[in-house]
């Protein structure tokens, strides 16, 4: 009984991260119609940096926070060069996302080297029930439902928020009521790094990350996303946490080399399923 | 000189000269050849996949996997080398058929992903099973040759390579030229034009797939047998993406575009490496390099070529020769 309350509360902290990735795809997708391969970076890179700030003496909190905003200005570069110049189609945007995926390789290996890096979260543990469970594993997942909520006030009750929406319903319109598409497809950018980058810093203590850890964490983000279609982030959350405790039940029962197959499998099942039931037209 | 003629001349240059190169090449700089072979065949297939189906394939290493085990099993276990090297291809087509039938419904970005992971799936079950000699991989599988005879030279293995590679070529050229070939262009523009038109779009799109997944299996056939050994770790998915990067380069849907492209990324990845292991660079350079211009030539020739060196670079001296006066 301890052991599967220890299975599902770090699945849910893990689901929580893969969440946080696929909302950054989903905040991308939605306003750009660009899924960016380069989703998998952001994590990456923000919890290298952490690692590498808090060794050079900077306080737990400030070292995260930089490491975020970092995700963020990384975003930013992203959708400049995927989206910057006018008239480059989705298609085209997408394998130069993934071109800028195999740069952050080359930089990440440069300043970080290639070896997997982590750092020491929330150390203590908690007692639930008999179970021991990681303190850390319970700051991922307030962390993580704070920022949806926060999202969602932010697309629901802000002025920048509402022009996203907007550009995410119908560019054309946004357009004639005066918002610029292509700044909000940037804005959609930074701040899909900004919650990419806040994963990473959540995962790293839990998984050590290195350069080409952003398969992995861009896959179960992926997988998660697809739960709303690419356009909600909430389905992504609720999918995110569907993936996280599945893999920990599957790891913890099974076979841990298995983890990762589940949500492929899980992915393509749902992606196949969601296209059966739209039209041809519908995608055009 | 008019265009078909420039092109045939163009071509039976080509031939010669890649006829002539191996005899000029050492033991080390022919597996440099044999593995640029190996990526202008599969390119081929997958620039036909994303310029006339429209769709990306990240998962392209998978087929070239699977062509490479089953040539590799097949010969391990006793059969006629050559009976592997054909079942490489029909293996390969065999299953994007079967796996096509899902993911085809999916486009684009759909695909794109989708395909990256099959080939996840693929190489971590490819990892798992005991027959496939798990993660440490195949080893000593027979060289190629029929009955007693068998290739050891390279140089030989460089002819098999060049001869597979000119009968892609070739069934490609006259794929694209055919009345299917024509429905695959209207297809790859608008679906739903191409389907009114009565072109049979998911008929054409699987046939794409698969034949495109069985040149990388033919690939990955040749792959096996001059290599001797193949793992998990010889497919990796940065393998798919260099094939991505080698058709986009080159130039989509066009028969030399992938010839190109290969070409080019396989030579300055061979040059960049030399520099990458001079003395006094860094242990991970030659890596960092190669990322780095993957990277690069990808995001550069998207945002200024977009339709790859080749188309861009022809077009251009075609508008030169249209407005030069001396020419009327």
């Amino acid at each position: 009984m301890s052991a599967l309350l220890q299975y599902v509360i770090s699945g849910l902290a893990l689901g929580c991260t893969f969440a946080l990735v696929g909302s950054g795809f989903v905040v991308i997708h939605r306003v750009t119609r660009v899924v960016n391969f380069a989703q998998g970076a952001f994590p990456v890179i923000a919890g290298l940096a952490t690692a590498s700030l808090l060794t050079r003496g900077l306080p737990h909190g400030a070292a995260e926070l930089v490491a975020i905003l970092l995700g963020g200005v990384i975003g930013l570069v992203v959708g400049v060069v995927a989206i910057g110049k006018p008239g480059t189609p989705p298609l085209a945007s997408l394998v130069i996302t993934l071109g800028l995926a195999i740069f952050a390789y080359a930089v990440e290996i440069i300043v970080w080297g290639d070896q997997p890096v982590s750092f020491p979260g929330l150390s203590g543990t908690v007692n639930v029930a008999g179970a021991r469970i990681q303190q850390q594993y319970f700051l991922v997942i307030v962390v993580a439902l704070v920022t949806f909520a926060l999202l969602e006030l932010f697309f629901g009750r802000t002025y920048l928020g509402k022009g996203l929406a907007a550009c995410a319903s119908n560019p054309y319109s946004a357009r004639l009521v005066g918002i610029s598409v292509t700044r909000m497809g940037l804005v959609a950018f930074a701040l899909g790094g900004v919650l990419g980058g806040l994963a990473g810093v959540l995962v790293t203590p839990l998984q050590a990350v290195s350069f080409d850890s952003d398969v992995t964490l861009a896959i179960n983000g992926f997988a998660a996303a697809i739960f709303g279609g690419l356009m909600r982030p909430m389905m992504a959350l609720v999918g995110g946490l569907v993936l996280g405790v599945a893999e920990a039940l599957v790891a913890g029962y099974y076979e841990s080399a298995f983890q990762t197959e589940v949500a492929l499998a899980i992915m393509l099942t749902l992606m196949v399923w969601q296209a059966s039931r739209r039209s041809a037209l519908e995608e055009a | 000189m008019n265009r078909p003629t420039f092109g045939y001349a163009v071509a039976a240059l080509a031939a010669a000269a890649s006829f002539a190169v191996p005899l000029m090449l050492d033991r080390s700089q022919l597996t440099i050849f044999i593995l640029l072979g190996t990526a202008v065949i599969v390119t081929t297939g997958l620039s036909l996949l994303m310029g006339y189906a429209g769709q990306v394939s990240l998962g392209q290493g998978s087929f070239y996997a699977v062509g490479a085990y089953t040539a590799g099993l097949m010969a391990v276990h006793g059969l006629p080398t050559l009976l592997g090297l054909a079942a490489a291809p029909v293996l390969a087509a065999a299953l994007a058929a079967l796996v096509g039938v899902p993911l085809l419904r999916l486009r684009g970005h759909y695909l794109a992903f989708a395909t990256l992971a099959v080939q996840l799936i693929l190489l971590s079950l490819v990892g798992q099973f005991e027959f496939t000699g798990g993660d440490i991989g195949l080893r000593g599988i027979p060289q190629l040759g029929v009955g007693d005879a068998t290739l050891i030279d390279p140089l030989a293995y460089a002819y098999v390579t060049l001869a597979a590679a000119a009968l892609v070529l070739l069934v490609t050229r006259n794929l694209i030229k055919s009345r299917p070939g024509r429905g695959l262009r209207a297809l790859a523009s608008t679906e739903v034009a191409a389907e009114s038109a009565g072109v049979p779009v998911g008929r054409y799109k699987l046939a794409v797939f698969s034949l495109s997944a069985a040149y990388a299996g033919l690939a990955g056939g040749i792959y096996a047998f001059y290599l001797g050994y193949i793992s998990p770790g010889s497919f990796p998915v940065l393998l798919s993406v260099q094939f991505v990067v080698m058709a986009v380069v080159g130039g989509l849907g066009t028969v030399w575009g992938p010839v190109v492209g290969a070409t080019l990324i396989t030579l300055l990845v061979q040059a960049l490496n030399s520099l990458g292991t001079m003395p006094g660079m860094p242990a991970y350079a030659p890596d960092v390099l190669s990322y780095a211009v993957y990277a690069l030539l990808l995001i550069l020739v998207l945002l200024f070529m977009p339709r790859g060196l080749l188309p861009s670079i022809g077009s251009r001296l075609e508008d030169r020769r249209a407005i030069s006066p001396t020419r009327s």
